[in-house]
């Protein structure tokens, strides 16, 4: 038993050391960290069993930072949306301004998490930033909406006041 | 030779005399009260890499509920052994503190030796490998990936300033901070209930490595927290829990890892 270990775990290293002497392009492929059996369908995994899984350069803006501005923006929009209610758009059209921003803010944090989650761009390399640029225009497309709708127009709170009552 | 089967035969001779002397003939022939046939089909999913071009299959087995421990790891163990051998699944201390027999059952990840078998004949139980896992046969998941994840944390204490003399010291309120973290016994039952952790196992630690990660940022006698929680700084590694809860729902020993990844969130945002 103990020596199938002890095989098993020199083999591949064995393998490694060997294919230095190899041209170049056959030691890029067998000495890369990789010393686990690939099965057709199996796990790919980086570096060998006993080593651990490696993490991304750290980064606030991604990390704490993101999630704290989320977290704030969503608590934020509860008074928006009632002080909405209490008041009109047309008497206070600041207000109006902050609450169609964050709206669409808000949505923008939701939908790039989705993209996150489903279409990350390490999986999938055109559709993922794609998809992010997609949603980044019409982020941008939304807003200048939302600002031509306010200034121009009857404005986000009485829209859906008369919306509401229609 | 001889002298042995003597030996064997006297006190035969001897039970045999004392139940001619029993006061009822009845008593003699009685039989054992016998338990009614309770039988329970029991669909489990079998796949075997040796013939990787068959697909997975549900299989069914039926057993004598009566003639089987309370547990569906007695159910499993009970098929193996009389019924097909064939059957692989990991097992060890039955008594859930192993976290070796951690499956899918009845669409919920649990321990098979802490699920009590539904005595309700009527419905099957489906029993599955742990979701959304690489499986090696049957019921046994490939956890390769998940015991890297929990390497990465480092788990263990570190500590560059040790007290000069004798243990670290540790007051009742700091040890406490370890209480319904420590118990984890990575089970994978969370991990592998997690949407997140499902579409981005690669990516995202998950629920159990997350917990444990915690428990030693929460450990008083650690020295390395913030260098801990500097890792998470990112995208994926933390911030892919979206707080479903599955984890904590499906815990089989009652612990909380999304108020431990809570914590983390909040310690890493007070930063």
């Amino acid at each position: 038993m103990n020596t199938s270990i002890l095989l098993r775990s020199t083999l591949p290293r064995a393998l490694a050391q060997r294919a230095v002497v190899r041209p170049a392009v056959v030691q890029a492929r067998t000495a890369s960290t990789n010393t686990t059996t690939y099965v057709p369908g199996g796990p790919i995994y980086k570096g060998t069993v006993n080593d651990p899984t490696d993490f991304p350069t750290p980064s606030r803006t991604h990390g704490s930072h993101h999630w704290a501005f989320e977290r704030l923006l969503s608590a934020g929009l509860v008074p928006l949306t009632v002080a909405a209610f209490a008041t009109s758009g047309t008497n206070y059209p600041i207000l109006d301004g902050i609450l169609g921003v964050s709206l669409v803010m808000h949505s923008h944090i939701g939908f790039d998490s989705c993209l996150v989650d489903y279409v990350h761009k390490r999986k999938f390399p055109i559709l993922g930033p794609l998809s992010t640029w997609t949603l980044r225009s019409a982020t941008v497309a939304a807003l200048v909406g939302i600002y031509q709708f306010n200034t121009n127009d009857i404005g986000l709170t009485e829209l859906i006041a008369k919306v509401w009552m229609a | 030779m001889q002298s042995l089967l003597a030996a064997r035969r006297v006190p035969q001779a001897l039970a045999l005399s004392r139940r001619s002397f029993a006061s009822s003939a009845s008593r003699f022939q009685a039989e054992p009260t016998q338990k009614p046939v309770l039988l329970k089909e029991f669909k489990i999913y079998r796949w075997n890499p040796d013939e990787p071009a068959n697909k997975p299959t549900l299989q069914s087995y039926t057993i004598d509920l009566n003639q089987t421990g309370p547990m569906i790891l007695d159910a499993l163990i009970k098929i193996k052994n009389e019924i097909d051998p064939t059957l692989t699944f990991r097992r060890s201390c039955r008594e859930g503190i192993c976290g070796s027999c951690a499956m899918n059952i009845d669409g919920q990840n649990t321990l098979a030796c802490l699920c009590r078998i539904d005595r309700d004949t009527k419905s099957d139980s489906k029993i599955y490998p742990l979701p959304h896992m690489y499986v090696v046969k049957d019921l046994v998941p490939d956890l390769t990936l998940f015991y890297k994840q929990y390497k990465s944390i480092q788990p263990y204490l570190q500590n560059d300033n040790p007290p000069a003399q004798g243990e670290f010291l540790q007051s009742p309120e700091e040890r406490k901070k370890l209480d319904g973290l420590y118990e984890c016994i990575l089970c994978a039952c969370c991990s592998t209930s997690c949407p997140s952790y499902w579409w981005n196992q690669d990516e995202y630690l998950g629920p159990a490595t997350l917990m444990q990660a915690y428990r030693w940022i929460a450990d008083s006698r650690d020295g390395y927290g913030a260098e801990r929680k500097e890792k998470l700084q990112n995208e994926m590694s933390l911030y892919r829990c979206h707080t479903i809860f599955n984890c904590s729902k499906t815990c089989p020993k009652g612990l909380n890892p999304a108020a431990a990844i809570a914590k983390i969130k909040l310690e890493l945002a007070a930063d």
